[in-house]
């Protein structure tokens, strides 16, 4: 529900840009793969007929993932508890389970669910559905994506330089560049401001900030530092543009399907 | 027998005023059940100031022609050490790790010339005229999500608060020793808690929060002497309940989240509390849950004496994007098609501005009060936007607008009764949804989220008989846009708007036309509902901003 969420999600985005993985949680527990492994088979063998072959529920038996019982439980004390005594009155009959069998299904269990409760570790699946040929079209036409790039000039390779998660995000939005920790305002498409004072001197620069009282620019060429005026009503004037304004108005215009064919075309100049 | 009952609610709601009379009253007022919608000039007494939500103050020292002359009076740097502080709590000597530096998103409480702020783990006491600490209670944390901590809560003198580990503590005012402390959640179901107690007679309402595995939420009120359990308040049915029928089945209803986040209203002539519930669960996904999902992304309202519900109006059915209802509903009076009314008015996370008759929950109005909006299908007869599933989280990346954030989010709203206007801090996100967890049965969030761009973030001045945007102020920019958004508010008697610009200044608007009239520049957004309140003469406005808590007052 929360805001600071927001931002997280925005760092986990341009970390995915540079192929990082997000690092805002706490230290993860460790499991043991070989012990997960052997904790799935017995879950597929023993429980799999009534709590499915993922735990997440089956032929009349509850969802394990979601289980009080499994979730309180530490490292298959309950659990083990449960599994000798099973629960007559709702058809779980008892499993005579050897301890490591027991810490092999709890090992197993407990890792489902924390890749359930860590979303920063969920694995975006195969993106690519859309139609490279109709990509190509909406590209040369509708898209009027001709008009600023071309597929052997500024977009040639891209297909090899993204995988298809980074590239759709920056076909709808290419803000970022340059390496982790770059500012914002050093970002090759910052959003650009120019400042005309009384005097009639003229300053452009990438935008800092601009609020009702002040203007701040990052004057990259001219002198690599950032200038800052207050401001007074109309004075200085202020004029912003954004060299990625025909993205931000194409915000409201894309439909999924054009989207996922123009990823596609672009996924395929390589 | 009205009257007989007003008069055995206000004695039932001595908690909240027999503190305040200490400065303010004294003189039989507590009798008046309208008391609490009316704030109180020299106290902060509760979350919002009053029961009402409105955060609007009838103070006016400090208005439109003086607000330039208004300067700092005291800053408060949150001491989060522990050195030196009350210590209490069951976890580790040492925190455990990756929990941050705490700052101020509760609205603190100020009685009787004390000031009581909160963070995750913290509640510290600080002499209000001076801004100097009194006290520091300390807990020692087993864990949980540290997100944030919205207020503690008061009753005689004692006070309540949440940890993150999900206990229930009360402490002494006045010297911050601790009472006692229970558990109302599990930690290993990936409970946590953030809300600000509420205290309506004797009940003190609490609410957990959690949303990273599929939990049913629940509020629950306790007392205020014991801490003992009185009722609890399931936010989605059990079978056999009304509204299962809006579930497929038992498993999806009692996995169905709807968590009740934030802190809620109270109208003691009805006797009703008002509070949003939070999404359903699995949160980005709803192919195992087919179906409304009450009462999730809905407003509530309850009886607090006895925990039952007595109407709710769902905001959002079968919501898939995360955009809970928990935002403040605002109790205001009003007239609506030439017929004077009780109302309740939320601006909610789905983009939609929502006015109802509190007395029963009767739809009035509905509007988006953003233009990017770009997953509805259909505003039904009942009012309700209806989603179009094509908008809904896919495999290949669905483009939605607003993001998971949602228009606008839970900093509190203001209502100002002189202006008749509701303002909310907005933005229009647009994210890209991937479904991730195509199985039958998806867990926890099921969906990744990428966040691209904001096309405009504005504070928005809505006009509650219609809903119509009266005016509507750009955020600042920044190298990529649009900066800023949701934001906690304050309105006054005097004219004025407290609110940011969401470029690091806290401002003073005019409440009627959003020009801005005086800013201070404290280098953050503000990041809790601005206060206001009368000491020994003087109008203080109190906000914090990052780690720290701002005093203004006007130039003496």
């Amino acid at each position: 529900m929360q805001v600071a969420r927001v931002s997280s999600a925005m760092v986990a985005f341009l970390c995915l840009a540079y192929g990082l993985s997000a690092s805002q949680s706490p230290p993860s527990p460790k499991f043991d793969p070989a012990a997960v492994a052997r904790g799935e088979q017995l879950l597929k063998a023993e429980c799999g007929f009534c709590h499915g072959g993922n735990a997440r529920g089956g032929s009349g038996g509850p969802d394990l993932t979601r289980s009080a019982i499994v979730q309180e439980d530490e490292n298959g004390k309950q659990l083990g508890a449960f599994l000798r005594v099973g629960r007559d009155d709702k058809g779980m009959p008892k499993f005579e389970f050897t301890e490591p069998q027991i810490s092999d299904l709890a090992t197993f269990l407990h890792s489902a669910i924390y890749l359930a409760a860590n979303r920063s570790l969920y694995k975006i699946l195969d993106i690519l559905v859309g139609d490279p040929k109709a990509g190509e079209a909406f590209f040369n036409g509708a898209g009027q994506c001709r008009s600023c790039h071309s597929p052997d000039g500024d977009l040639k390779d891209v297909g090899a330089k993204y995988d298809p998660v980074t590239l759709q995000g920056r076909l709808l939005m290419p803000r970022t560049g340059g390496p982790p920790g770059t500012p914002a305002y050093r970002y090759p498409n910052a959003v650009k401001v120019t400042i005309t004072l009384p005097s009639g001197e003229s300053v452009t620069g990438a935008l800092v900030r601009l609020t009702d009282f002040e203007v701040t620019l990052y004057e990259a060429a001219a002198s690599g530092q950032m200038r800052s005026w207050l401001r007074n009503g109309d004075v200085p004037k202020v004029v912003v543009t954004d060299p990625l304004q025909a993205h931000m108005d194409m915000l409201k215009k894309w439909t999924d399907a054009d989207m996922h064919n123009m990823t596609a075309y672009l996924a395929s100049l390589k | 027998m009205r009257i007989n009952n007003a008069v055995a609610r206000g004695f039932a709601n001595l908690g909240v005023i027999g503190v305040v009379s200490v400065t303010v009253l004294g003189q039989g007022q507590m009798l008046d059940p309208a008391l609490l919608t009316k704030p109180p000039i020299d106290a902060w007494p509760t979350y919002h100031g009053d029961y009402s939500g409105r955060r609007y103050s009838t103070l006016k020292q400090i208005d439109t022609s003086n607000v330039k002359t208004l300067t700092l009076a005291w800053v408060y740097r949150l001491n989060a050490s522990r050195a030196n502080a009350i210590l209490g709590g069951e976890g580790p000597d040492t925190p455990p790790a990756g929990i941050g530096n705490p700052t101020v998103k509760s609205t603190p409480l100020m009685v009787s010339g004390v000031m009581y702020v909160s963070a995750p783990d913290h509640v510290w006491a600080l002499d209000a005229r001076t801004g100097r600490e009194l006290w520091h209670f300390a807990w020692k944390t087993r864990g949980g999500d540290h997100i944030g901590n919205r207020g503690v809560g008061m009753y005689g003198h004692w006070l309540y608060f949440l940890t993150p580990d999900n206990f229930f503590v009360s402490l002494d005012a006045a010297t911050g020793k601790e009472r006692w402390h229970h558990e109302v959640a599990s930690m290993k179901r990936e409970y946590f808690a953030t809300n600000a107690p509420i205290i309506i007679g004797r009940r003190v309402i609490i609410g957990v929060s959690g949303d990273a595995l599929d939990v049913p939420g629940y509020l629950e009120a306790r007392d205020p002497d014991t801490g003992a359990l009185v009722w609890r308040w399931n936010t989605t049915p059990r079978p056999g309940e009304p509204g299962a029928e809006t579930w497929p089945n038992e498993d999806a209803m009692v996995h169905g989240g709807g968590m009740p986040w934030l802190p809620g209203t109270y109208d003691p002539e009805l006797n009703l509390y008002y509070f949003g519930t939070g999404n359903p669960q699995p949160v980005l996904t709803g192919q195992s849950r087919a179906g409304d999902n009450l009462y999730t992304c809905s407003i509530v309202a309850l009886n607090p004496d006895t925990g039952k519900m007595v109407w709710h109006y769902q905001v959002t059915p079968h919501d898939t994007h995360d955009w809970d209802a928990a935002q403040t509903p605002v109790l205001f009076d009003g007239v609506i098609d030439g017929k004077p009314r009780k109302l309740i008015a939320q601006a909610n996370r789905n983009g939609h501005f929502f006015v109802l008759d509190r007395v029963n929950g009767q739809h009035l109005v509905t509007r988006p009060f953003i233009d990017s909006l770009n997953w509805t299908q259909d505003i039904n007869a009942k009012g309700q936007p209806i989603g179009n599933p094509a908008k809904e989280a896919s495999v290949a990346g669905t483009l939605v607008s607003p993001n998971t954030g949602g228009a606008t989010n839970w900093p509190p709203p203001s209502f100002n009764p002189d202006t008749g206007l509701l303002y909310v801090g907005t933005s229009q996100t647009f994210s890209l949804y991937y479904l991730t967890d195509t199985d039958p049965r998806p867990q926890g969030w099921a969906a990744a989220e990428r966040n691209l761009a904001n096309l405009g973030s504005a504070l928005k001045a809505i006009d509650y008989k219609t809903g119509q945007v009266r005016w509507s102020r750009p955020l600042a920019v920044g190298p990529t846009g649009s900066t800023g958004g949701a934001m906690g508010l304050l309105s006054t008697a005097g004219g004025l708007l407290f609110g940011n610009d969401g470029g690091g200044n806290f401002v003073a608007y005019d409440a009627a036309t959003g020009k801005p009239l005086w800013h201070a520049g404290l280098g953050t957004n503000t990041n809790n509902g601005p206060q206001t309140f009368m000491l020994d003469g003087r109008q203080f406005v109190v906000v914090g901003a990052g780690d720290a808590v701002y005093a203004f007052a006007l130039q003496q």
